[in-house]
Order: C-alpha cells, then structure tokens, then sequence
C-alpha cells in the first residue's frame, strides 16, 4: 500500500495504490477503482463494469491525463512533501520515515555523517519496488532506529537529524 | 511508367495539409518537396518528404506566406509544381500567376477563377445571372446607407451584414431592426478594413436557423465538371467549422441532384478547373441560397474520400497535369463519413489556445478510422500557426454506427501535453440532438453554452491514474539511481514502474 498526493488546482487528492492479484487497485476518498492492465503511459480501468483507456504523462512537477477525453493536469505536491512519509510526518524535517511499509534494502548514512538537503538516505523496498528517500534538511545524523533488512512501518522515523542552525 | 503526372511536387504549406499532398505524392510516384519555418524544423511533413527547404523563421509573412520564397524553393528543387494545400498561398492570385510566369505548374485553379472568386460581391451577381438561387439583400455594396434600408427592408429582417472580401466571421454583423442598421454596417466596414483592408460590405436577408450544405466539385481542363456529393458543415462555433459529415441527413436525393447540378453550374461559370467547394445555405423549407465557392481543397475533403473512394487530392494533381477525369462517372456515396477536427484549442476555457510539447501520443486505428495528423510526440505546438493539431475521419454503414465509432476514436486519440477541444466533440456526439440529426448552424450556441464538465467526478479518476504513472529511473539495489535522478525520484515517491511483475 502507498499513499500519494497530487494537486488539482489548490486541492489535494490523496490516492492510495494496492496491487491486487490481477492489476492495482487505487482508493481515492471513497472511490475505489480498479486498473486491469497498465502500459507506460495507457491505463485501462473499469469502472461499473465498463472499460475506460486513460493516458496519463509526468512532466516536469506536472501530471497530464485524459480519461474519456477529459483533460486534466495535477501538480506533484509541494517540495515540503519530500523525504517521503506519511502525510503526518510531512512536517518534521529532522525525522526520516519510510513513504510505505516496506524493507530496509539499503542505509545510506552512518550515526555522525554530515547531510545535505535532497541527499540520499534511505532506500525502502515496497510492492517489489524500491523507493529512493532523501533528506529534506540539512543536518547530521543523530541515529539510525533500523538495519538493512528490517521492516518499517510509516509511523516510526527510520532515521532522526540533529538539524542544522538556519 | 509512361503517363508521369510530374516528377516532383513543391508542397507550399505545413501540418496535417502538406502531410496529406505529400502522401498523395508518393502514391503516384511522385518526388515531394516541403518547406518549412524554424519552428517546424521537426515537424511530421518534414519527415515525410523527400526533399526540404527551409524558408525562414517562423512568423507566417516571413516564411509560408513568402511567395517570392516558395517560388525560389520551387525552382531550386527543380519542381515542376506547387501544390498550396489550404490557408496560406491557397487562395492567393498572385502565387498562381507567379508560377504560370516561371513556368511551374500551380495544383488548383487559374488566378482568374480564384480573383472572381475571392470576390464574394462579383462573383454573387456572375452566379444571380447564371440562375443559381441566392439569399436575397443587395447585389453590391453601396456608400449611400438608405440604399442598406431599403434593401433590408425589401429582404425582411433579420438580415446580415457581412465583408466582401470576407471569412472566418470578421465584418460580418447580424442586424434584427431597422434601428441597428447604420451603427453595424459601420462596425462591418471598420472591421472589414482591419481585417482585410478593403472596408466593402453589404447586406443580406439572414437566414434564422439553416443548415451549412457544401459540395465537392472537380473540373478538368478538358470540359468535364463534376459534383462529388454534399458535405454538412453545421457544426460551427463561430463561424468555424469544427464537425463535419456526408451524407447530409436533410437532402433528399431529388435536392441532392439539384444541389448537386447548381454547384457543377457555380464552377462551370466561373471558368473552374481543379477542386473546389460550393458552399450553401439550406433553410428550413428545403430553399437553399448559394453562398459562395472555396477555390482550394478544403480541410474536411476527406469525408468525401471516404464515402466516394476518390482520392481527391490526387485528382488536383492529375488535373493539373491536364488528365480528364472522365473516369470519375458513376460515383456514389457509400455510407456514413464524420470529420473532427483536434485543435490545440481548450474546449473548457472558451477555446483559448493552447501551446507547449507534445509530451505523449498515440492514434486510434480499426476498420474505418482515419488520421490525417501533422503532429508527434515531442513536437512544440506555438501560436505561430493555426492550431489545427489532426483530423479524425471515421467511416461506417449508417450515421449511428459513425457516430459511436467517432466517439469511440476520439477517446483513444491520446494528445497529452496540451489543451484540446476533444471532450467538447464527444459532447456534440453525444447530444440527442445531434444524434436526431438536428444540425443548424445555432446547434452549439444553443445546446453547447450552458455546458460543464464534471471535474469532481474525474478529478479523483485522475488522481488514481496518475498514481501509476511512472516519474522517474528505478532505483538500483545498491541505492545508486540509475543515472541523474529527478527532482521527483529525490522526494522518495513511490515507482510503480514497468518493473512490477510478480
């Protein structure tokens, strides 16, 4: 399961991804749809039992889409957001949180190492895929609460910063 | 092969038009040399053609538009012929008289027929006189304003008041009272001298309602013309045309012919030789009233194509080589055509254009589908030219079927990247009116204005495809991303990439 969010003008619709046996299926508020093949930038979905084709591109910070022949455009969310975790821990710039449950393939930074801002510091395994997490701060790492192998949560900070002095 | 038209065409035009001329080239075995402006460097004509020339930057006057330029690109290719496709030099006297003095051959007809043409006041009175129906008003324009009130009084009102030299709607004014009339013919004649630098107008009963009837001619230089049956371009906004279909439902096969034999007429009084379009207006009661004659292949000619199986473009080219198309007897209309027209134009923001990279595409295909496209991906769509992106032709046995298949294609036409107008199409599509057959030239001022889309509804679709599209490189076990990562791979997102197989 992963959490996402896009912006739709100043609104932020946050989606929920699960694989399911034959494609994924997506939560979105109380919606559920469920997408039963995918291309690189096709989707086919079902929705009430009538197939949809979407297309969908990234570019640049932006998301296009057209399903039905309806466009819209989403914005990734805001550079607050990165670093990954969950929307709860957005806020707090000297915690490092998985951005899924998942396993820790890789530490990428050792108790004491100076950090910078974006760089790479975790990377968590979830849904066969791995996920890159960055620092969104500046700081140095004050401890390490996992090992390569562990499995984390959303809710527990893999890593914690000393933050440094704006 | 003995019967050669020629041995290389010189396509004076860009986008989906000078696409389709060059493909209508190489099946005749044809050279095809395109032109082409700084901003079409990578544009899909360019691709296609055997030769290029590149005739300067991008504003139209400085490249396209540049006779002197296209003539030199002509004669430096050793062209034989120019084909002008539709807009730009189309239309334009002086390129067809120009090339008949440099002896190249201009694919459309002679600069006299496209002068009488072109002049909507002249070419009325030529057509009054051979006995072709047209809307009454005023044969010419006058400078005395009673001459306008009396005229208008004479057709009835409401009547219009429209530009000589006319299109695309500018110095054209409806006018419902005798009250309004001085103030709008002399917001035409403003109009009408800042479009088109020539302030004539004149005035004509307007017709409330009628239905936009327009018929393929072909004439060769041996005396044969021929009508290749009607288009209906109701669907309008503004005055351009965006849907378009044949057979028309209104015609009975008796208008049909009459129609059919007063456009063979309209032609053959001109002296007209090549394609052309004879537009009219079809009225409520089955009248129908001459509007004038298009001197260069239309942009929904495929629609003919496609219920004819004449290549109409290919014709142009035999005809200027001085073939006959006596061959063409005993045509039919075969089914049910519709033409959309993609424009990068946001069909949910007033069709304001849109521009920017085409950052993903793919066509619809199946029996009966069309695309005539003069885009692909990675293209950067400006505003230095119409906005025309693509046509979507769908072919099928009766109008119902065509319909579906139309809304079916323009669903699975993926242009992301930019704004187009295609949800709006679907909506016509859709509409009960539409699918009755009640096309008038109002259909969109009047079912299509208080129209919304519902974003709530897909706003969270969206959201939900958008969360399997793929942002960025994967990253590799030993937490080096393959290559630079993106500002996206950095924020820790999740990849649901192709890399998910169980």
């Amino acid at each position: 399961m992963s959490n996402l969010d896009f912006l739709f003008e100043d609104e932020t619709i946050t989606t929920k991804t699960e694989k399911t046996e034959n494609g994924f299926k997506v939560i979105v508020g109380d919606e559920v749809y469920h997408f039963v093949s995918k291309g690189e930038n096709l989707f086919k979905l079902s929705i009430n039992g009538q197939s949809h084709l979407a297309a969908a591109v990234y570019n640049d910070g932006k998301y296009y889409v057209d399903i039905d022949s309806v466009l819209l455009e989403f914005n990734e969310p805001s550079s607050d957001g990165f670093a990954g975790g969950g929307a709860g821990q957005a806020g707090e710039k000297d915690k490092i949180f998985a951005p899924m449950p998942g396993k820790i393939v890789k530490l990428q930074v050792a108790v004491g190492d100076e950090v910078n801002i974006k760089q790479q510091m975790v990377v968590v395994e979830a849904m066969k895929m791995e996920n890159q997490v960055i620092s969104k701060a500046k700081g140095k790492v004050k401890a390490i609460n996992f090992a390569e192998g562990d499995q984390v949560d959303t809710d527990s900070p893999i890593i914690e910063l000393e933050l440094d002095e704006e | 092969m003995s019967d050669k038209l020629f041995n290389k065409i010189l396509v004076a035009n860009r986008s989906e038009i000078a696409v389709r001329v060059i493909n209508a080239c190489k099946s005749l075995g044809i050279l095809s040399v395109a032109v082409y402006s700084d901003a079409d460097k990578n544009s899909r004509h360019v691709f296609l053609a055997d030769e290029t020339v590149h005739i300067g930057p991008p504003a139209p006057r400085e490249s396209y538009l540049d006779i002197e330029k296209i003539i030199k690109a002509a004669k430096d290719t050793n062209a034989e012929a120019i084909h002008p496709g539709y807009g730009f030099l189309a239309e334009n006297p002086v390129l067809a008289k120009r090339c008949s003095e440099e002896g190249i051959v201009f694919i459309g007809p002679t600069p006299e027929a496209i002068n009488l043409l072109g002049n909507k006041v002249e070419s009325r009175i030529k057509m009054a006189d051979a006995g072709v129906p047209l809307i009454p008003g005023m044969k010419k324009s006058e400078s005395d304003i009673n001459v306008y009130k009396k005229a208008a009084n004479e057709a009835g009102y409401p009547v219009m008041v429209k530009a000589a030299a006319g299109g695309g709607g500018k110095g054209m004014r409806v006018v419902h009272s005798s009250d309004e009339l001085e103030d709008a013919v002399s917001a035409a004649k403003r109009e009408a001298l800042n479009a088109f630098n020539d302030d004539t107008v004149y005035l004509e009963k307007f017709i409330v309602n009628p239905r936009h009837i327009e018929f393929q001619v072909l004439a060769d230089s041996h005396g044969n013309t021929i009508h290749l049956f009607e288009r209906e371009c109701s669907i309008q906004r503004r005055h351009q045309k965006i849907i378009e279909e044949t057979p028309s439902v209104a015609l009975t096969d008796e208008l049909r012919m009459k129609m059919g034999a007063d456009a063979v007429k309209v032609a053959e009084t001109a002296g007209y030789v090549n394609a052309g379009t004879v537009e009219f207006l079809l009225d409520q009661s089955g009248s129908y009233y001459f509007l004038e004659m298009n001197t260069r292949i239309q942009v929904e000619h495929p629609i003919t194509e496609m219920v004819t199986g004449v290549d109409l473009v290919a014709e142009q080219i035999r005809i200027a080589a001085g073939k006959t198309i006596a061959h063409l007897k005993n045509l039919s209309q075969r089914g049910h055509a519709i033409e959309c027209r993609i424009y990068a134009e946001d069909g949910e923001n007033n069709f304001m254009p849109s521009t920017g990279k085409i950052l993903f595409y793919t066509e619809p295909s199946g029996p009966g589908i069309r695309v005539d496209s003069g885009v692909m991906k990675n293209n950067q769509i400006t505003i230095d030219y119409d906005p025309i992106l693509a046509k979507l032709i769908v072919h099928a046995n009766d109008r119902d079927s065509a319909i579906k298949k139309m809304i079916q294609a323009l669903h699975e036409y993926k242009i992301l990247g930019l704004r187009t107008s295609k949800k709006f199409m679907t909506d016509v599509l859709e509409h009960p009116e539409f699918n009755k057959g009640n096309t008038y030239t109002d259909f969109i001022e009047k079912h299509m204005t208080e129209r919304t889309v519902d974003f709530e509804k897909y706003k969270s679709i969206g959201a939900a495809v958008s969360s399997l599209v793929s942002t960025a490189k994967p990253v590799l076990s030993d937490g080096t991303a393959t290559g630079i990562p993106s500002p996206w791979e950095l924020l820790g997102n999740i990849q649901i990439g192709d890399s998910i197989h169980e």
